[in-house]
């Protein structure tokens, strides 16, 4: 009773693995419970939130001498994909925070800055979030219109910011964001936190899917920001952000793998008990198509996304891997989500199983950290470039 | 207290519907399977962590050891106690095959005689084989007092004495144990309140059930050292004492479902159909 080879993509050390094993019985216990009624109210269940911080994986990719767990990438995906199977809305908070925030915040930010917020992030005491789509600019990111200005004088020095960011996970819980913003048409990453004056987050933004994690609105208007709290240098934003969106891109790929494999599992149950014209549905021809497909592209997209893992580190990039990964992965959850009701019909319908929830947040991962069409785009660019290199 | 809590692994109880005789029923297979800390076992560890800290600071008042035996995969079990919080591992190398409740207590009974532990603490049984006397055992070899099915442990004293519930049928049994001795844990030992050290303030809440590894612990087991023993060095050359002839998976249920109308119905067909009253 060896795991068998293909074991090691997914967990490759034994730190992995009993990373994996920590988060499926915290999953199983704490996360899979509370889903269903967090989905119905819409709401982040900031105390789980909380309890992510004591198991310690909120810095899973910070390095231990900084207080966090100092893991992979694939370590990141592994906590995604198992948190997802239960419910990918409580996920895709821990996403923003613990990839979005914490992640980039940690990659742009200097000692002073570190030791000020990581702290509390790292705890979950302050939730976290990150900045960057725009109601007139999504994909076409470069077009954001929040600006930046420095003002020095007798009231101290600091960036003013004007703008406006929308879509943004954690909007109303988060106490910190990270922020980019136009310096003289220059792309430059701020922290900013509640107690900026001029910043302030609308009403809840009320979706679809995802509703265990809350969306708002991030406004500034002439927002003060302290000087202290420019991270990197202006005009340094664009090549922090390009490199953030691969874990992004990963781990949203992750998540979808969740929800495929749940799905999966929940047809294969299902399958085998329900019963019709005297024998159970798993032996009808049609059926079969769902389950065996929806496994197969479960699994092509599980290794995929492991294996451009292994690829994205600080010091190492793999974009064409990350682009590729989410744009395959991120119908797959969808599809698996659509089978499992069809095969459940009725009951996959109703709230009573968790496939129609599965199946309402699996949509966002198809927009969410880049739109297919996103991916498609940059694959197509990025292919070209690298053969007219070669 | 120093601590020893043995743990065996066993096939994922999660998946038990995989469990599969062999053809021969000679043994059960487990192709297939992940292996998993034996239920039990885990809730001994949290036991002796919870015996051995202050839960409040985190301050460390003992040694907790954790011992298992197996073949070299054993030690991917004894990681998961480190990573929770115990201090070191012993891996007593063996075959499967070689082990019965009575060859693992005389192993423990060697391994108590190197470490003098004040308590050896472990699972009430395994959720594989269900047998239930490897604790039992050990308290014999070593002429220990014993105590079984423990759902609460306290000690107001250090440890030099120990109040040790045990859940039977009319309520809670509770016995005086003086150390060194062995105890057996049963589910409810995880309980929020059911482990008392007298360091522990009352008003520290543990959570429901066995701790997580966090990943801090995770990390830290890493660097724990696991000691590599062999059944000759410790002395135990007798092989095992109980062999299984056969297994056989009980027989499929037959029968239905029928819904009665009626209590009266129910009492009529129970009586006329059923013959049983």
């Amino acid at each position: 009773m060896t795991a068998p080879r293909s074991s090691h993509l997914f967990n490759p050390t034994e730190e992995h693995r009993m990373l994996r094993q920590t988060v499926a019985e915290f999953t199983r216990r704490e996360v899979e419970p509370q889903a269903a009624e967090s989905d119905r109210l819409g709401v982040l269940n900031t105390a789980l939130f909380r309890k992510l911080g004591e198991l310690g994986v909120l810095g899973i990719t910070i390095p231990e001498a900084d207080g966090g767990a100092g893991m992979d990438t694939v370590a990141a995906v592994i906590v995604h994909h198992e948190l997802s199977k239960s419910d990918p809305g409580f996920c895709l908070a821990y996403l923003a925070h613990s990839m979005l925030f914490v992640n980039n915040f940690y990659h742009c930010a200097n000692e002073e800055q570190r030791a000020r917020v990581l702290p509390r992030t790292l705890t979950g005491e302050w939730v976290g979030g990150m900045g960057m789509t725009e109601p007139g600019a999504g994909t076409d990111v470069l077009a954001m219109s929040t600006t930046a200005r420095r003002e020095t004088g007798p009231g101290g020095d600091h960036w003013v910011l004007d703008g406006t960011k929308t879509y943004i996970t954690n909007g109303c819980e988060g106490h910190c964001f990270l922020v980019y913003a136009k310096v003289d048409g220059r792309i430059t990453a701020f922290l900013v936190d509640r107690d900026c004056p001029g910043f302030s987050t609308s009403n809840h933004i009320d979706k679809l899917g995802m509703r265990g994690s809350t969306m708002a609105e991030l406004i500034f208007e002439g927002c003060r920001v302290p000087a202290a709290n420019l991270l990197g240098e202006v005009g340094g934003g664009l090549v922090h952000m390009m490199h953030n969106l691969e874990i992004e891109r990963l781990t949203l790929a992750a998540m979808s793998v969740g929800i495929a494999e749940r799905c999966v599992e929940l047809m294969v149950d299902y399958a085998q008990q329900r019963q019709t014209f005297g024998k159970p549905i798993a032996e009808y021809g049609q059926i079969q198509r769902y389950i065996a497909d929806g496994y197969a592209a479960m699994e092509a997209a599980k290794a995929l996304t492991y294996n451009v893992a292994l690829d994205i580190t600080p010091d190492s990039r793999n974009r064409v891997g990350s682009d590729a990964a989410k744009l395959f992965a991120a119908p797959v959850g969808k599809q698996c989500a659509d089978y499992a009701m069809q095969v459940m019909g009725g009951a996959g319908y109703c709230r009573e199983y968790p496939v129609e929830r599965l199946w309402r947040d699996a949509k966002l991962l198809e927009i969410g950290g880049g739109t297919i069409e996103a991916h498609q785009k940059n694959l197509t660019k990025d292919l070209c470039r690298a053969a007219k290199r070669a | 207290m120093k601590i020893l809590v043995p743990v065996k692994r066993v096939a994922d109880p999660d998946n038990a519907n995989k469990v599969k005789v062999s053809a021969d029923g000679a043994r059960v297979t487990s192709e297939g399977l992940e292996w998993k800390l034996n239920p039990f076992d885990e809730y001994a560890v949290e036991a002796a962590l919870r015996l051995n800290e202050n839960g409040a600071s985190g301050e460390k008042l003992g040694e907790v050891i954790i011992v298992s035996l197996g073949p070299d995969e054993v030690q991917t079990t004894i990681r998961q106690p480190l990573a929770m919080g115990a201090d070191r591992g012993i891996h007593v190398k063996a075959d499967d095959a070689e082990l019965d409740s009575t060859v693992v207590a005389k192993v423990l009974a060697a391994l108590v005689a190197q470490e003098k532990p004040d308590l050896v603490l472990m699972g009430k049984q395994a959720v594989d084989g269900d047998s239930n006397t490897a604790g039992q055992v050990l308290a014999e070899l070593l002429g220990w007092p014993m105590a079984t099915f423990a759902m609460a442990i306290e000690t107001a004293d250090g440890g030099k004495t120990l109040t040790i519930g045990r859940e039977v049928d009319t309520g809670v049994l509770t016995l005086k144990v003086t150390p060194p001795a062995v105890v057996t844990v049963d589910l409810r030992i995880v309980a929020p309140g059911s482990v008392r050290n007298g360091v522990t303030p009352d008003a520290h809440k543990y959570g429901e059930g066995a701790r997580y590894a966090s990943l801090k612990g995770i990390m830290a087991a890493k660097k724990k050292a696991i000691d590599v023993r062999t059944l000759a060095d410790l002395g135990v050359t007798d092989g095992a004492v109980v062999t299984y002839t056969k297994f056989e998976r009980p027989p499929a249920r037959t029968g239905s479902v029928r819904f009665v109308e009626s209590a009266q119905e129910l009492v009529q067909r129970l009586k006329t159909e059923a013959k049983v009253l």
